[in-house]
């Protein structure tokens, strides 16, 4: 059943597009529909917002240390609703830098990368099928990507700017320029959602029907690899819960500039309407930019352990029973919201038992390294630093989840180390172990151990030291988007930390450069990388470089699951799904 | 061999210089009076409860932290990759799942037993009969008070009546409005409990004070009249909005003063007797 689809299209593919020299430039870079080329300029896009994103983060630190003080070099060159005439950050500007920090960071780095990046480029490679589903949606995809950066980013020039309402825009204040101030920004960031909202929804009804129909023979669902797994779940999950933004964004955009009252205080209008709505894709949200990072780092470990990922089954569901439960705790991030308080308690009660399988992934992980035989390559650091930084942002949300805590630390600094914990910490620590891991399939090079090491020691301290004194911000009751803490007196002896955290931001923002030039100077100048440079055991491990349009020369059989290493009674310490067990061996597992 | 050692020195001494950067960072900090890294002293009843249950959190994290930890850094380092020694072939353990899985449920869902119990006695537990009740009006970008005059009662009050020759949308045929009278500054007396009626003008703002570990947003549109607390120490705290609300919000704030009940019934006279004053005399707005 499942070769139904594969054989006839791999042959069709290979034969019409066999010869490189029939693709026109346009089509083999441009719009192209190759999964592994949509894959990769998914990943530079992303790479460049990272850049974006992170700019604007170091805008929201310096503010924070300094706040008042022109800033130096580029603070004259600035437009004017950002900064003063003097070049100093104002209060609203401060408001856009965050706004667009985190709006930047959540739909144009984190979710691309994850999704879009090692989507792409894996799903069909480690299903054994030559390509997705739907490749003229998949180009659609990235093009929509693209263009709804491009309208979020394009309210930079307009005279009032970006928007400043927070990632979050709660109503009725971005709903009304009056209140707001931001018009054509607002404006901008829900038409830019909105698109955005269309590149995912078509990539997740693609990652769906791929992985459903399109695997190899002998692939079946528990012989996926996690990281497909992952990918498969978090497709339901855009596929449920991204509608329900586009959805808001677009009454939003009604009440912003057409004069409905949606989410008005006015005529029948209800505030608290575009959280919920809000917040019932947010959550969700939060777990399609973990579940992928968790996935993808859960091979790594494996690989690099040598050993059997410890408890496949349990990962599965566990990341099944995330999905399922990520739909009823929105309610969490409204405890104080002037919602019923009953509800907080069903919220409360759902978001503690949803911990439950996050615990159970990270013993999971314990289980893999231990009695592996750890090899502790660039990747592994970075995954085996992704359970650790895993672990704090987990345990800081029960503090939130407990409804009376989060009385004390709602909306502090508290949340803000929180999210960074699981979302820079987290997600963002699994992509860079991804692309360090992948990268040899990716270009045909490897990149260089030593610089990334240097890049993760760096990345790890600075983080760490970026971050973690925001737990005790929060607790102090320092408040998140406030463009001047020392208006407040119980804030104003902790200026040293925001100014120390500060540091610590730049360092990590400079921390990046030794990535970035190891990146590029690999893809040009890295020693060719073997086909199979980890030792491991999934599909894409058996293509050449580049790998053919079409990916496989004829389409694989597998035998067992994805993570049989150290065997015992084999020569070698890992047995490719591809190659059957020999007789004399037996699997104990799938 | 030799040249793996160099580079590991290098990157130890890389590691060092940097640590020695963040702490000259830390050495320049001023000098500090009052606890830099914790909570700020609690300041209300209802706060003294949830910093015991913050602390049992803190601990109860602090320990799973420490523990699991301390194992994967020991598994880290034993089972790294050694000459001749292969890893254990292992899929997992179903007993060891279920353990794990028993376990962490049992604790959130005791967990959760805890703090519902609090959150129902700090919140929404009746307030006692003596309990003030005061009224806050939050703006772009600024907060205002009424207090209840001689009769001890705010009286009816909509949000669809709110104006801006009627701030907090009294209702004129509830006589008990009549003789309210307003102030710039929260002035409450010690160890009484308070009531806060909130309401907003525009957008959603939130009454936050850390002292008294009090957050709550207030909606436009609606009147929230759920949050009370019991101020237990004499002091100046600041009210903080603490829900985004535009280009002035990181300075939206009131002073909070919360005084002895002499010193409150003084003021609390001054102030009834101004706004009982002919129109004409201007009321006084500083405490």
């Amino acid at each position: 059943m499942s070769q139904t689809l594969a054989h006839p299209e791999a042959s069709e593919v290979e034969s019409s597009h066999g010869h490189h020299t029939e693709l026109s430039f346009f089509r083999k870079y441009i719009w192209s529909e190759d999964h592994k080329t949509i894959g990769l300029q998914y990943l530079f896009t992303s790479l460049f917002f990272l850049l974006v994103g992170g700019l604007l983060a170091m805008g929201v630190r310096y503010q924070l240390a300094f706040p008042g003080v022109p800033v130096p070099v580029i603070g004259g060159l600035l437009p004017s609703w950002l900064v003063t005439s003097a070049g100093a950050i104002q209060p609203g500007g401060y408001n856009a830098l965050f706004t667009m920090h985190a709006t930047v960071m959540v739909f144009l780095v984190i979710m691309p990368l994850l999704i879009g990046v090692f989507g792409n480029f894996l799903i069909p490679l480690k299903i054994g099928a030559p390509d997705m589903a739907f490749p003229f949606f998949n180009a659609l995809s990235y093009w929509l990507f693209l263009f709804s950066g491009i309208i979020l980013l394009s309210s930079f020039f307009a005279p009032t700017g970006f928007p400043a309402s927070g990632w979050t825009s709660y109503a009725p204040l971005s709903a009304h320029a009056q209140y707001n101030g931001t018009q054509i920004g607002q404006s901008c960031w829900c038409v830019g959602l909105f698109v955005n909202g269309l590149a995912s929804i078509a990539g997740a009804a693609n990652y769906i029907t791929t992985i459903i129909n399109m695997r190899a023979p002998g692939m079946k669902m528990f012989r996926l690899p996690l990281p497909i797994w992952a990918l498969f779940i978090t497709a339901f999950l855009l596929l449920l819960a991204v509608p329900v933004l586009s959805a808001a964004a677009a009454m939003l955009f009604c009440d912003l500039n057409f004069g409905t009252s949606f989410f008005s205080a006015s005529n029948y209008g209800q505030p608290l309407l575009w959280q919920h709505l809000f917040w019932f894709f947010g959550h969700p949200e939060v777990y399609i930019m973990i579940l992928p990072a968790m996935g993808l780092v859960s091979e790594i470990v494996s690989v690099n352990s040598r050993k059997p990922i410890f408890g496949y089954k349990a990962m599965v569901f566990a990341m099944v029973a995330i999905g399922v439960l990520g739909f009823i705790v929105w309610g969490h991030h409204m405890f104080v919201s002037g919602m019923n308080l009953l509800l907080s308690a069903t919220f409360s009660f759902s978001t503690m038992v949803i911990a439950v399988p996050s615990a159970i992934k990270t013993f999971n992980w314990m289980g893999t390294v231990w009695g592996g035989s750890i090899k502790y390559t660039t990747a592994m650091c970075f995954a085996l630093a992704f359970v650790s930084m895993f672990v704090i942002g987990g345990l800081s949300g029960i503090y939130m989840a407990a409804t009376p805590v989060d009385l004390f630390i709602h909306h502090t600094y508290f949340i803000v180390a929180h999210i960074h914990y699981v979302l820079f910490g987290g997600s963002l620590f699994g992509v860079f172990a991804a692309i360090y891991f992948w990268f040899p399939k990716m270009f045909g090079r490897m990149m260089n151990e030593t610089w990334g090491k240097i890049h993760f020691a760096l990345a790890f301290i600075f983080f760490n030291c970026t971050f973690f004194p925001m737990h005790n911000l929060g607790l102090n009751g320092m408040m998140r988007r406030i463009a001047d803490p020392t208006q407040y007196e119980h804030l104003r002896s902790q200026q040293p930390v925001n100014v120390f955290i500060t540091l610590s931001a730049f360092a990590l923002g400079l921390s990046t450069i030794p990535f970035l030039v190891n990146f590029f100077y690999s893809i040009f100048k890295g020693p060719k990388a073997p086909i199979n440079p980890w030792k491991s055991t999934t599909l894409e491990w058996t293509v050449p470089w580049p790998p053919p349009h079409g990916n496989f020369e004829t389409t694989p059989t597998v035998y067992h699951g994805p993570y049989e290493y150290s065997v015992p009674g084999l020569e070698e310490d890992y047995l490719p799904q591809d190659q059957p067990a020999p007789e004399t061996v037996r699997l104990t597992a799938h | 061999m030799a040249k793996k050692s160099l580079r590991t020195n290098i990157f130890f001494f890389v590691v060092v210089a940097l640590f020695l950067f963040a702490g000259s960072v830390c050495s320049h900090a001023e000098v500090r009076t009052s606890d830099l890294w914790w909570m700020p002293e609690v300041a209300s009843k209802g706060g003294e409860l949830i910093d015991k249950l913050t602390y049992f959190i803190y601990y109860l994290t602090g320990g799973v932290f420490v523990l699991t930890q301390v194992v994967y850094i020991y598994f880290l380092v034993k089972y790294r990759s050694r000459k001749g020694v292969r890893a254990t072939y292992s899929h997992g353990n179903n007993r060891l799942e279920l353990v794990w899985t028993a376990i962490p449920t049992a604790i959130f869902i005791g967990l959760w037993g805890y703090s519902n119990h609090l959150w129902w006695d700090v919140l929404h537990a009746q307030s006692p009969p003596d309990t003030m009740e005061i009224g806050v009006l939050a703006y772009q970008f600024g907060f205002s008070f009424q207090y209840p005059g001689a009769d001890g009662k705010l009286g009816r009050s909509d949000v669809n009546l709110i104006g801006n020759d009627n701030p907090f949308g009294n209702d004129p045929k509830d006589p008990a409005t009549k003789d309210n009278f307003q102030s710039g500054v929260l002035e409450i007396p010690v160890n009484r409990p308070v009531r806060v009626r909130l309401a907003s003008r525009d957008v959603i703002h939130a009454f936050y004070v850390p002292q008294f570990r009090v957050y709550q947003d207030i909606v436009p549109g609606r009147t929230i009249d759920w949050v009370w607390f019991t101020p237990t120490k004499v002091g100046s705290f600041q009210l903080a909005c603490n829900q985004l609300c535009g280009s002035g919000h990181y300075n939206m704030k009131a002073q909070i003063e919360v005084v002895t009940q002499e010193n409150f019934d003084k003021w609390y006279k001054e102030k009834t007797a101004a706004a009982n004053a002919p129109a004409g005399s201007a009321p006084a707005q500083s405490k």
